[in-house]
């Protein structure tokens, strides 16, 4: 079945926006099947790590080392993987200001988690991941066997950026990630349904949801820097369990067309896979 | 039994045991100044956070301010109550509130930043927060601390007003740590066995 997929028409619309590079992966529930075009090329990951985080956040939870009710004290104060100086997160580039706002008081770990996702908060993404340590998230990936993620540091930490440490992910590391929250194996169905709620309210829209019909819902986390624009996620629809689908890009430059070029790629998939429910729409 | 402020007061047997173990009340300790001193051997028991939020302790001062804490602070003494205080904050919030009055504008004490028990993560060497007798604040009006001038300004300010204040401003870089350094001390009429 997968060798039908409309590759050329993906990688068309790649070279056309300007991408340099481009990976797709996907897999598919309802056929048990998956596919990948350089599913094990690695990019710089932006903010699609956060998922990650998240997921090491809950599994944290389950073992009883964190309480996500529990208060964690919001501090603008980070310290680089790169030379062991001090770096602060910039409100103005971040999605979340509620977070800001907090500096000095405490938010709740699942407070800090939602703003980590709905808004892509890059504050509440350093504390998350100070508070769980690099270490334990990195543990997290192994024992789930997550080989296409790799995580060295926080967001911001532009010292570490100019050492090109950075963190990485691949197509296929993505999918991986969002079918634990399908899979029996991971946590408790509470704590997965907990998890993909936040990735429901993502309110960064513009790519993998926005060319599909309204029926379809979107767990997410979209990335993007000025040389990468990438999306990640789980796609359900009313009659068909859901599949997983990575779309990463890179260019040389900020392309503007971007988002719908990784939008447009997103609806072919979605034709492919389910073709009555494109057709329906 | 002795109150203050409509809190029992309590020494270590009165502590329940979980917490016992934990504040080590009255032991001998060495510090974060090279010294060695006594943990805090008298507490305010404080039964809920209803209870810290509406007990003053100076007229810009609760109790809840200064015993903020975050999930770094043990579990037990975190999740469980009562919480206890050193006495000693009565004591330190009337300087504290001096250095209100001087500055002419709202303080704000950080989460952690104000008593935090031996067993906290970040107490690691005991200093004058296990006693209940140093703040680090954050914001001062409308001006956070998080540069070095407004560090320096309202260190300055603290330094001037009272020769007591151990005052940090030089490794800090988003807050300004005042202490009084390792202040024991129990109400009159308190006995301390």
């Amino acid at each position: 079945m997968t060798k039908n997929v409309p590759i050329q028409e993906i990688v068309d619309i790649g070279t056309k926006a300007g991408f340099s590079a481009l990976a797709v992966c996907f897999y598919d529930y309802a056929r048990s099947v998956s596919f990948d075009h350089q599913g094990d090329r690695f990019f710089h990951a932006a903010s699609t790590y956060k998922a990650a985080i998240l997921l090491a956040l809950y599994d944290a939870a389950a073992q009883g080392a964190v309480r996500l009710q529990d208060f964690l004290h919001v501090r603008n104060r980070f310290i680089s993987v790169a030379d062991g100086s001090v770096f602060r997160t910039n409100a103005r580039r971040d999605g979340e200001p509620a977070v800001y706002r907090s500096v000095g008081r405490c938010l709740r770990l699942s407070e800090l988690a939602r703003g980590m996702i709905v808004r892509s908060s890059n504050l509440a993404t350093n504390l998350l991941l100070d508070h769980l340590g690099v270490e334990r998230v990195q543990e997290f990936l192994r024992k789930n066997e997550i080989g296409g993620i790799r995580i060295l540091r926080g967001v911001e930490d532009d010292k570490a950026f100019e050492q090109g440490l950075n963190n990485e992910v691949t197509a296929e590391g993505l999918v991986q990630l969002y079918r634990l929250l399908c899979s029996e194996h991971f946590l408790d169905e509470t704590m997965r349904e907990e998890m993909r709620q936040i990735l429901f309210a993502q309110e960064f829209n513009r790519m993998i949801p926005a060319q599909l019909p309204g029926s379809a819902e979107v767990a997410h986390k979209t990335g993007e820097i000025s040389t990468v624009c990438h999306d990640a996620g789980l796609i359900f629809t009313p009659n068909a369990p859901p599949y997983a689908l990575a779309i990463l890009t890179e260019a040389t430059e900020t392309i503007k067309t971007r988002k719908k070029a990784v939008a447009a790629i997103s609806r072919l998939i979605f034709k492919f896979l389910r073709p009555e429910e494109a057709a329906a729409a | 039994m002795k109150t203050l402020a409509d809190l029992p007061i309590v020494t270590a047997a009165g502590l329940r045991p979980d917490a016992r173990a934990l504040l080590r009340p009255g032991e001998l300790t060495a510090c974060a100044d090279g010294r060695r001193h006594r943990l805090p051997h008298s507490f305010l028991e404080v039964p809920s956070w209803a209870a810290a939020r509406s007990t003053p302790l100076s007229p810009h001062f609760n109790l809840s301010e200064l015993m903020l804490v975050d999930c770094r602070e043990h579990d037990e003494l975190l999740h469980g109550w009562p919480h206890y205080v050193p006495c000693s904050v009565f004591v330190f919030a009337s300087y504290l509130e001096a250095f209100r009055r001087k500055v002419g504008a709202s303080v704000y004490i950080a989460a952690n930043g104000g008593y935090r028990s031996p067993a906290h993560q970040r107490a690691g060497v005991p200093g004058p927060h296990c006693w209940g007798c140093a703040v680090d604040i954050y914001r001062v009006g409308n001006t956070f601390l998080d540069a070095p001038e407004a560090i320096r300004k309202f260190a300055a300010i603290a330094s001037e007003l009272r020769s007591e204040w151990n005052v940090k401003s030089e490794h800090t870089d988003d807050h300004l740590h005042l202490d009084l350094g390792y202040l024991q001390w129990s109400p009159a009429g308190f006995d301390d066995a």
